[in-house]
């Protein structure tokens, strides 16, 4: 059985003050549903996506109450809460329910607040991301990681910051051409200097901003997405793989297991990443957007800066950086705007095969991949 | 009750003191007490107890303001190389901002990680300083 | 009167001392002093805890020296005393925290010991009486403190941080054997902090004679009268010292000369250590000493009491000096803090947390 995406929705991605979570969650799935043409009562599993709603809504298991309270009364309702990854989890969750004949027909809604509390309090549920018992309680947090890499990859490329923040700065340039992005403002290598600074030498120049939003995507079977209205794409096959921990790394510069997931990927699937093909990866800090497409064999080591250059198709929708990070519904997002670019709604024209979107914890510490194509 | 009584007890050797589990089946050494070798997997490992000498390789500053840790900033997070050989993550203190530079000698002192004050639990553990005899 | 007649000493040694100070006349001139009070007193600059040390991780480095110097397996450590007046815990001892972290026998004694600035010295002298008595074969005492200085009073010049550590056992594994120990103690108000408050209250004028002077003088009077000893048969007097003044002067008061008691005084460089003070200072005249020498040291605390101890290097001191850092090495390691930012580390001025 084949796995369709044949409807998706999205909220503009802010610092939502007035909307709680059933408000957002609302929003995109109506929009989701309209343009699939599907109804409430036709989905099978509500699988919601979000990584920190213990923390942040003192909810366990929000996607009983969204079914409550968005009226969906014969579904079977799940969490995945799998931190930073949580949404790619999810849709692989519903890949396998679909490809096992399990369901047909499966929506999935990741969403996040990350702006339900003051920034101190906030930060310290990211740094959930880490391991606790070694990180966490050592006040180690996951920009210090990112800093930490970034001073190894200048130093064993020769790479320079100003050139590193070239990765936001073509994030906002996206942003900017897409409705639903956080940031819609183009930024300059002028402004590093007075950027502030978060662990030396990222800046909240290189990093993801604080988001809310909310992101649903329909998946079904191929005899549901045969009757479907709009050209549907494919979701071929999710990959992933575990790394060690950064102290352990041979090499900081490297995300072993993003690679190792995408070899993996490539072979099973026969396909190969060039610099044509639209991929949307997670850029949480500009170094990690670089690292990840030289870890996808799209660049050669220590390339990216230049080679990102030549990629039309990276991150259109602005990355995580410009477009912003609801951490739970990001890969979300993430899907939606790839089969945007896949069925010719982007400001940007894509006439490739398949698109990759990839999502991780932390640096690399688990990496996703999930790999999209046209149906034929 | 933010601190948890049970959790840091139970973590103790891997913050008061700094360990190497070695493996005795690939023959791989890493940073902190762990059950198994996280290359091969293997539980055939031992423990050594490291001096707590070792060399700054990397290292950032901080200012990323996380509830409880306000007053310690900004903070040096760094990688230290032990002498013994592996790398362990931890904050680097008593340092001039100025001085701070890589290939610096340093050696792991006890300090407070946090404290749920004013009533609650000090979690206590190593954080490494420059050096004191040259 | 205890004489061990050389069957106990002191197997090493060990200090700690902050990075940070702060120049007492600026304390001065915040709280409108004279500044010249700093030079009546002999005051230049105090040691400042930073905000993550407090008397456990203090007096786990200077016992960790002391283990570094020692040599000895830290599973043989029957005893663990910790002398302090600022205790992290009301209730749950700093020895505990200190002897798991350095690995130390769970079968021991442990407690931590209060009597204002010498409750480290008389952990030292419980030691030597465990070893003796052949309950233990070594005994760690502790001298840490970062002392409560009240924001304008005059001792704020002086009240500061630190730690000192003996590990005392058998004589024949010594750096220096114990002559003679005695302690002079009285119910003497001179200065007291009552539970709950956050800062001790003293007598001023009043802590000097009837409490510092009288006790010390009583104390070393009391080990010359039942020892013989007299002030030319010492190398060195080490004693409390809450400045740099009332050390010189109590021992002109006893007949040492100035020369004898200078190399013991660290105060005007790192302030008054409470329970680390005339420890400190022992520790520094070890670390410049020659076999046969013979020192006195004489702590004292408030409320009120002193001790008296006589004792002889051996030559095992000179190959253990440079195991660890010296007080030498710790006095020179310094980063000079404002008023503001002394005033953040020790929790003067806080953020008010929600």
């Amino acid at each position: 059985m084949k796995t369709c995406v044949i409807g998706s929705g999205v909220t503009k991605v802010d610092r939502h003050y007035d909307k709680n979570y059933l408000v957002l969650i609302d929003e995109a799935v109506s929009k989701a549903l309209a343009d699939s043409g599907l109804d409430v009562s036709d989905i099978e599993y509500l699988v919601v996506s979000t990584a920190f709603p213990e923390s942040i809504l003192n909810q366990a298991d929000p996607s009983t109450y969204i079914a409550q309270n968005l009226g969906f009364r014969k579904v079977k309702a799940l969490t995945v809460s799998s931190g930073e990854v949580s949404g790619a989890v999810a849709l692989d969750y519903a890949h396998a329910l679909i490809r096992s004949g399990k369901a047909s027909r499966v929506l999935v809604v990741g969403f996040e607040k990350m702006s339900e509390y003051p920034s101190w309090v906030i930060n310290k549920v990211y740094t959930k991301i880490l391991e606790y018992e070694v990180e966490g309680i050592k006040n180690v947090t996951p920009p210090d990681y990112a800093a930490l890499i970034t001073n190894e990859y200048m130093r064993r490329y020769g790479v320079s910051r100003e050139s590193i923040i070239r990765w936001s700065i073509k994030m906002h340039e996206n942003a900017v051409k897409t409705p639903h992005a956080q940031l819609q403002f183009t930024i300059s290598t002028d402004s590093l200097s007075r950027a502030l600074r978060i662990s030396e030498p990222i800046t909240m120049l290189d990093s993801h901003p604080t988001s809310d939003g909310a992101a649903a995507l329909l998946l079904v079977n191929e005899s549901v997405a045969k009757k479907a209205d709009k050209a549907p794409i494919e979701l071929v096959d999710v990959e992933s793989s575990v790394n060690l921990p950064i102290y352990l790394r041979e090499d900081l510069t490297y995300f072993s297991a993003t690679a190792a997931a995408y070899k993996r990927l490539s072979s099973r699937n026969g396909v190969r990443l060039t610099t044509n093909t639209a991929v949307n990866v997670y850029d949480t800090y500009d170094i990690y957007g670089l690292l990840t497409i030289e870890a996808l064999e799209i660049c050669a080591r220590g390339e990216a800066v230049r080679c990102m250059d030549e990629m039309p198709y990276l991150n259109v929708g602005g990355g995580l950086k410009a477009r912003g990070h609801p951490v739970g519904a990001t890969p979300l997002y993430q899907v939606h705007e790839l089969r945007e670019l896949m069925t010719g709604v982007s400001w940007a024209k894509y006439d490739g095969e398949i698109s990759l979107a990839h999502a991780m914890s932390g640096p690399d510490n688990n990496a996703w991949l999930i790999l999209l194509r046209r149906w034929a | 009750m933010k601190h948890s009584i049970s959790i840091f007890w139970r973590l103790k050797d891997n913050h008061y003191k700094i360990y190497v589990t070695k493996c005795r089946d690939c023959g791989k050494a890493v940073s902190l007490k762990r059950l198994k070798c996280p290359y091969c997997g293997s539980r055939n490992v031992e423990y050594v107890e490291s001096r707590g000498f070792g060399e700054l390789i990397n290292y950032t500053v901080s200012y990323y303001r996380t509830e409880g840790s306000e007053q310690y900033l900004p903070r040096v997070v760094g990688l230290v190389k032990l002498d013994e050989g592996p790398i362990i993550v931890g904050e680097i203190v008593d340092v001039d901002l100025n001085e701070l530079s890589i290939g610096t000698r340093v050696e792991a002192v006890l300090r407070k990680y946090s404290s749920e004050d004013p009533n609650g639990l000090i979690y206590y553990g190593l954080k490494f300083i420059p050096v004191i005899k040259k | 009167m205890t004489s061990s007649r050389f069957r106990v000493g002191i197997v090493g040694w060990g200090a700690y001392i902050p990075a940070y100070r702060i120049k007492a006349k600026e304390i001065a001139r915040q709280w409108g002093f004279d500044d010249r009070v700093t030079d009546s007193i002999w005051i230049e600059e105090k040691a400042v805890a930073g905000a993550d040390e407090d008397t456990v991780t203090m007096g786990w480095y200077a016992a960790k020296s002391a283990l570094l110097r020692a040599g000895v397996n830290p599973g043989d450590i029957g005893a663990v005393f910790v002398g302090t007046e600022s205790k992290p815990y009301a209730v749950k001892p700093s020895s505990t925290i200190i002897a798991d972290a350095l690995g130390i026998s769970t079968k021991k004694l442990s407690t931590d010991l209060e009597f204002a600035c010498r409750a480290g010295s008389e952990g030292i002298r419980i030691s030597v009486s465990l070893v003796e008595s052949g309950t233990v074969r070594y005994g760690l005492a502790i001298g840490s403190d970062t002392a409560q200085a009240n924001p304008g009073d005059v001792l704020e010049l002086t009240a500061s941080s630190g730690a000192a550590a003996y590990l005392v056992g058998p004589a024949d594994e010594s750096v220096a054997v114990f002559e003679n120990l005695v302690t002079y103690v009285t119910d003497t108000p001179d200065f007291w902090r009552r539970d709950g408050s956050k800062y001790p209250a003293h007598g001023e004028g009043f802590t000097g004679e009837p409490a510092y002077f009288h006790h010390i003088v009583s104390a070393v009077k009391m080990l010359m009268d039942e020892s013989g000893l007299k002030p030319s048969d010492f190398d060195y007097a080490v004693f409390h010292q809450p400045n740099g003044k009332f050390p010189l002067q109590v021992g002109r008061m006893l007949g040492f000369p100035r020369e004898k008691v200078l190399p013991g005084i660290v105060t005007p460089w790192i302030g008054n250590t409470y329970n680390a003070s005339a420890l400190l200072g022992l520790a520094k005249i070890l670390e410049n000493s020659k076999p046969g020498q013979r020192i006195l040291v004489a702590p004292f605390g408030s409320g009120a009491g002193a001790d008296a101890i006589s004792v002889l290097v051996t030559e095992k001191v000179l190959e253990r000096v440079g195991r660890a850092p010296t007080v030498e090495e710790l006095m020179a390691r310094k980063k000079y803090i404002s008023y503001a930012e002394y005033a953040k580390f020790r929790n003067l001025i806080h953020r008010n947390l929600w």
